[in-house]
């Protein structure tokens, strides 16, 4: 009986193998690389340990930005999914006619590759050609043409935006699937004792839904944190640097400077933060998997 | 009570419609906008105030990508890469999470917490190192190399979400089967896989929308115009001296279409394989 369990554990390890070798070839050693080259002085052949990347890391004006800029961004977008997220799941929640055809229509944007949703938007924000501006232009809103993505102050909050009409579809349809768990019986009893739409909101709704929340709040910052075709097409993180987030600066300093040491520190810096966030997160579900 | 109800749906629908009115707009208004320039002559394009509607429709944009540019290679490209990676990953997801489903052995949820944590290294942590291990194997600037570069962001995903719908087979059903004597293997097609076939379908989609939208590997790993994908080429254009909108909107369009078209025919498939883990866990 012993020597049969002993066997089928190490059938299992057969079945996961390929998929750990794999990820421990392609994403642990080049990881483990770029760790190491952090740690290497910039342009050098052989490795020596040194602290200068660094050092060097928190006297730069450009990382300092980059890191609010990237929280500016993230926290922007994973906000705004949310509230929009919730508002149109809360409505295709509701008995409406036509409920699957809008939820088809409301996943569409998140389909298409990032790639696309920035110059579509970019061409839309086009001061003079553009259709935000004829818009705004003719329902006398402004009465001169705006620079959306050329203005300092305007750029982060456009890219935002353009990002949030690709982004929030996902983040809806996981809260939609968490209201139509939400047992219903609920709902009628409440009803019955005469609770206002926004008393089951707060005491029913979000109490019920708070596991998935946690859930599709974690998936986007994990996705938003990752971004770049959106940046990249839209404002290549200009103007200057204001829409500067550390995907596109550690390109740049890769591909661009060809700076690899430095960019590692950089790119180390990142999977530090995203790490620390989804801990949360991961402690969660991998307590979930074990049960 | 009746008075109750009607009044509270009343409310919860005309606030409803209004959402629903905003996603209309909001969500179509670019694919409107996309579209209509991909139909406008470049003069159009430029014209101030813009016109919503091409006034003189045209498939010159079309004809400028397709005919005189390189899509029809990009587009082949992108969908022998998608495809590839989407297959691969999720039939590597799959043993995987057979494995992590069906057996207990040490390490077990050390490995899946590993697995699950790998999503959180960013890409461009990765591409530097890996763009000189593929210089070095001489897969650099091939399909291949990207294709094994994808299925390493999308592994971990096809894995988990694998290993979560085989969990919602019980165990019971295929331990039976083996006490009839069938092996493993026939266990696994004749009850696992029918139970799960729509779950993988969710996965061979997801799979494919993320290695179809990026950008950043086949920027960092790929220069010659015959390994470009549709991302590229449209990235690509943009950095010419002048921005030509209707031939970079029937791009757009076009790189738009095949991940639109599975979308809408296997909808239904992918929300439910998004969804499932994140509301049931």
């Amino acid at each position: 009986m012993k020597s049969l369990r002993i066997r089928l554990e190490h059938q299992g390890y057969l079945f996961v193998l390929p998929c750990v070798a794999m990820l421990a070839l392609v994403l642990g050693f080049p990881a483990l690389m770029a760790v190491a080259n952090s740690f290497s002085p910039i342009w050098s052949r052989e490795f020596t340990f040194t602290l200068a990347n660094y050092k060097r890391l928190i006297h730069d004006y450009v990382f300092w930005n980059s890191l609010g800029v990237s929280f500016f961004f993230v926290g922007g977008t994973v906000a705004l999914h949310f509230l929009i997220g919730m508002a149109v799941a809360l409505a295709l929640n509701s008995e409406i006619r036509a409920r699957r055809f809008f939820r088809v229509l409301a996943l569409l944007p998140w389909t298409i590759p990032d790639v696309i949703s920035g110059l579509v938007w970019r061409y839309m924000y086009n001061p003079t050609q553009g259709i935000i501006n004829y818009t705004l232009m003719r329902s006398g809103l402004v009465d001169t043409y705006v620079e959306w993505l050329a203005s300092a102050r305007l750029a982060m909050p456009s890219v935002i935006l353009a990002d949030v009409w690709r982004g929030y579809p996902f983040v809806m349809i996981i809260l939609l699937a968490g209201l139509q768990a939400i047992p219903k019986e609920l709902y009628e009893a409440a009803k019955a004792d005469g609770a206002s739409m926004i008393q089951e909101f707060w005491h029913i709704t979000l109490p019920s839904l708070t596991r998935t929340i946690v859930v599709a709040l974690a998936l986007d910052t994990i996705w938003q944190f990752r971004r770049f075709g959106l940046i990249y097409t839209m404002t290549r993180g200009g103007p200057g640097h204001m829409t500067e987030i550390f995907s596109m600066l550690v390109y740049k300093q890769y591909f661009k400077f060809f700076n690899f040491e430095y960019a590692s520190s950089i790119a180390v810096i990142m999977a530090v933060i995203l790490l620390l966030i989804s801990l949360p997160y991961l402690r969660l579900i991998v307590a979930g998997a074990r049960e | 009570m009746s008075r109750f109800k009607a009044e509270n749906l009343f409310r919860g629908t005309s606030l409803a419609w209004l959402v629903i009115g905003f996603l209309c707009v909001f969500n179509l208004g670019p694919f409107m906008w996309m579209l209509s320039t991909s139909f406008k002559t470049l003069q159009e394009s430029y014209a101030i105030p813009p016109t919503l509607i091409p006034q003189n429709p045209t498939l010159s944009g079309y004809d400028r990508i397709l005919v005189y540019g390189n899509f029809p290679l990009y587009f082949a490209n992108s969908t022998i890469v998608a495809l590839s990676t989407a297959l691969f990953s999720t039939f590597v997801g799959l043993l995987a999470g057979y494995g992590f489903s069906r057996f207990s052995f040490k390490g077990k949820t050390l490995l899946m917490g590993a697995i699950l944590s790998s999503q959180m290294l960013p890409g461009v942590l990765l591409v530097g190192p890996y763009f000189k291990m593929l210089a070095a194997l001489g897969l650099y600037d091939t399909r291949t190399g990207l294709v094994i570069a994808f299925t390493t962001i999308t592994l971990p995903f096809s894995t988990w979400m694998l290993k979560g719908f085989i969990d919602t087979v019980p165990v019971e059903l295929d331990e039976a089967a083996m006490v009839d004597g069938c092996s493993r293997l026939r266990a696994f097609f004749s009850v696992i896989f029918p139970a799960i076939a729509p779950g993988m379908v969710a996965t061979i989609v997801f799979a494919f929308l993320l290695a179809w939208g990026d950008l950043l590997w086949c920027l960092a790993l790929t220069t010659s115009e015959s390994v470009a994908t549709v991302t590229l080429g449209l990235a690509r254009l943009v950095t010419q001296f002048r921005i030509e909108w209707p031939q970079l909107m029937a791009g757009s369009v076009v790189g738009a279409i095949p991940p639109i078209l599975l979308y809408l025919l296997l909808q239904n498939y992918l929300i439910k394989g998004l969804t499932g883990g994140a509301v049931k866990g």
